[in-house]
């Protein structure tokens, strides 16, 4: 071993085939694991020179003969942005054209209208700008004071910066429009078309991938948005999600490792029953989804029925392994101390496969997670998948994001958390560490055996 | 072994050696095994490990079992325990024939096989718990096979924070505890590192002289077995068959001294030549002579 040597402690190298790392090295590369997809996501998002195919626009307009209608906020890919940049400058000179015509003066009202149109075009810089909130952008004088104050030069966009072009449009329209009236009044308005916003955007990547801030303010906000009374708030939907994902796997370990136990222990009930749950588990649960729903029609019970199916055969046949797994010298040592049958079960079988059937269940809660989302698809769409679907549709990627990272948070975390309770709970085991004498273990062995735990151990063994 | 030392025949015994073998045999018979055979059904048809064999043992005797690998040594004790399968003969424990494994027959094998989710103490509890027995009384009776063995201050440790030889010995209690009519141990002490292993016989021995138990011990390292032994039942393989039922001709009470007396010699010798026959095998012939080396025979 090429041991490096720094300030006299001896470090592990980095690369060693099939050798350990130390404590802090471990720790280091697991967190890496986290950080670097992080970061890749970050480097992605936020360097406009890497991928940003798109343009996420900040100043819509309408195109006057296209009725497609792109608002703040939309995408648009970088090869149509420019066309439809072009649209808008070429509505513009038809617009400039009509006025020197003059044809347009004797449609006062329509003027007006599409006037009104494009005065409100500016409400979209106006809440990016913080000059005006959501609702306030809905009031047209409000609006009209924005024009005024651009104009004026009183306003200047921080976030969303208007171009010359754009400055220039807004003296140009506002020197009409506060000829007409200073203030808003909709028959006040210039009977001159006014001229378009040209649309401006800021690259971006594609709608389904959206920046790291993104997600998370937009999760904040799902998460601590008020529902109003008669729909579930995110908390409720996240409920109902751990409801139909817990339930149903304690279902399938309720009935599935009893089955299982029998099966690893007796071969008459592993080979009545394993052919058929080893044929039954290649059967995907979703192809049921229908059936089920039909026979425990609506609300939960489809869904708990369905993550059932998708564990439950799985389980049973990982339980009976784990039982054959069980040293069957332990099982001979103890029938020539006289243990027969059920005790056998009971005192050497059961607490003998614990330690190992408790990861088994951890492994198949993992399961039990993946059929969450189908399972709350089925019947009447219920809890975070009714919200992630809705969304998703919508193309409201950054509101996806928050409840797939969430769902997958949630299987990941009470993993982790069962897995370091093992060694408590298993303090016989040989990864527990020493001197650990668990009192959840004991209880939990209690409950299987209480004969051999009644005189709790303490933990002074010296 | 060498020949240039004359070592007496290994059926010449001292005075007091044969008064303790007639002694011996005049004590009940314990284990009376009748024409007692074992094969197996495989593909090719069927493959008799054991062929019909009888001997039997006495009580408070200490039997060992030898022979070559595949002699069916572990096959007969683990069909006496019940833990195997009689494919022809009887045996009769205390004149009872029994059926199945049972408390009566106590088992050590090598791999420990102690209950690792239970402490010392539990583990040697086991035993008089699934008998029947509860209560503080269990715990204290429990308490005193530890004892026995040595480990009072282990009890309430879990195997895993045992050596090989303080499982083993905790095993020995666990078996004991129970009193069996019989102990079969299959090769015990196997996995333990020699120096262990020896103390583990002393402490066999000791244990032995002090409980009423008549012990059966499967081994494949000779000096163990003549070390141990009243008598020594020698097996050959294919089909396994009794070769001798060897007296030990070593006196008793034994101790690691006697290992180069000349009575230990000359059972050794005997039992080297049954297990070990002189016949040419593809092992014992001599190695072709060819140097790899240039620099001269210092290594002599």
């Amino acid at each position: 071993m090429t041991n490096g040597k720094k300030n006299g402690k001896v470090t592990s190298p980095w690369f060693a085939i099939r050798k350990d790392l130390d404590a802090r090295q471990r720790l280091t590369l697991s967190c890496l694991s986290f950080i670097l997809p992080l970061v890749a996501w970050a480097f992605v998002s936020y360097s406009p020179f890497i991928w940003h195919p798109d343009v996420k626009l900040h100043i819509s307009a309408d195109r006057s003969d296209v009725t497609t209608v792109y608002t703040a906020g939309d995408h648009l890919s970088k090869t149509y942005f420019p066309e439809f940049v072009a649209a808008i400058r070429s509505d513009n000179l038809e617009i400039l054209a009509s006025r020197e015509s003059g044809d347009a003066e004797s449609r006062g009202s329509s003027v007006r209208r599409a006037n009104l149109k494009i005065m409100r075009h500016i409400s979209d810089a106006a809440i990016a700008n913080d000059w005006l909130t959501r609702v306030e952008a809905k009031e047209d004088d409000l609006l009209y004071g924005v024009w005024r104050d651009v104009a004026e030069g009183k306003l200047s966009g921080k976030k969303v910066k208007f171009s010359e072009e754009n400055l220039a449009i807004i003296n140009r329209n506002w020197e009409l429009m506060s000829a007409s009236s200073p203030t808003f009044s909709s028959r006040d308005l210039p009977e001159i078309p006014l001229e378009k916003l040209v649309p401006q955007g800021v690259s971006a990547n594609p709608v389904y991938l959206p920046a790291p801030h993104e997600v998370v303010i937009k999760g904040l906000q799902d998460f601590t948005f008020e529902s109003e009374s008669d729909k579930p708030s995110m908390f409720d939907r996240y409920k109902h999600s751990l409801k139909i994902v817990f339930l149903g796997f304690l279902l399938a370990a309720v009935v599935g490792v009893p089955l299982g136990v029998l099966c690893g222990t007796f071969d008459f009930f592993s080979k009545l029953f394993e052919p058929f749950v080893d044929f039954f588990r290649y059967m995907p649960a979703p192809a049921f989804s229908t059936l089920l729903v039909a026979v425990f029609l609506a609300h939960d019970a489809p869904k708990i029925a369905l993550v059932f199916v998708g564990t439950f055969f799985q389980l049973v046949l990982v339980v009976a392994n784990t039982t054959r797994q069980l040293d069957r010298s332990l099982l001979e040592a103890a029938q020539t101390l006289g243990a027969k049958n059920i005790t056998l079960i009971r005192r050497v079988i059961l607490p003998g496969i614990t330690p190992n059937l408790y990861n088994d269940m951890r492994i198949l809660l993992g399961w039990a997670w993946t059929w969450l989302v189908i399972a709350e698809l089925i019947g009447v769409k219920s809890g975070l998948t009714e919200f992630l679907e809705t969304q998703g549709r919508w193309r409201n990627f950054d509101s996806v994001f928050p409840i797939i990272i969430l769902i997958g948070m949630s299987g990941f975390v009470t993993d982790q958390f069962l897995s370091s309770l093992r060694k408590y709970l298993f303090p016989w085991t040989p990864d527990a560490a020493e001197k650990k004498h668990g009192f959840i273990g004991r209880f939990f062995l209690w409950l299987v055996d209480p004969k051999a735990y009644s005189t709790p151990l303490n933990g002074k063994a010296k | 072994m060498s020949s240039s030392i004359e070592l007496p025949s290994y059926k010449e015994q001292s005075e007091d050696v044969r008064t303790r073998f007639a002694e011996l045999y005049q004590r009940p018979i314990k284990l009376e095994v009748e024409g007692l055979s074992k094969s197996f059904t495989t593909a090719k048809g069927s493959v008799e490990v054991l062929s019909p064999i009888s001997f039997n043992v006495h009580r408070r005797e200490f039997v060992s079992v030898i022979g070559p690998s595949g002699c069916g040594k572990s096959t007969l004790i683990r069909m006496l325990a019940g833990l195997e399968t009689l494919s022809s003969g009887t045996f009769l424990l205390d004149g009872q024939e029994p059926s199945g494994p049972g408390a009566d027959r106590g088992m050590v094998f090598q791999g420990y096989t102690l209950f690792p989710w239970l402490s010392v103490k539990k583990n040697v509890m086991f035993g008089l718990e699934v008998n029947g027995k509860s209560g503080a009384a269990v715990e204290q009776e429990a308490m005193q096979w530890i004892e026995l063995v040595g480990l009072t201050h282990a009890a309430d440790k879990y195997p895993r924070e045992l050596s090989g030889g303080m499982k083993q010995r905790v095993a020995i209690a666990r078996s004991l505890a129970n009193q069996p009519q019989i102990l079969f141990m299959d090769e015990p002490f196997g996995a333990l590192d020699p120096h262990t292993r020896c103390q583990m016989q002393a402490h066999l021995l000791q244990i032995w002289r002090n409980v009423d138990v008549t012990i059966m011990f499967v081994t494949h390292d000779l000096d163990e077995a003549i070390y141990l032994s009243d008598r020594i039942l020698v097996l050959k393989a294919n089909p396994g068959e009794i070769l001798e039922y060897v007296e030990v001709p070593v006196p008793r009470p034994r101790t690691p001294e006697q290992l180069l007396s000349p009575e230990f010699l000359a059972i050794k010798q005997r039992l080297e030549e049954l297990i070990h026959p002189k016949e040419p095998e593809r092992d014992d012939e001599p190695l072709p002579n060819i140097r790899m080396t240039g620099i001269g025979d210092e290594v002599e």
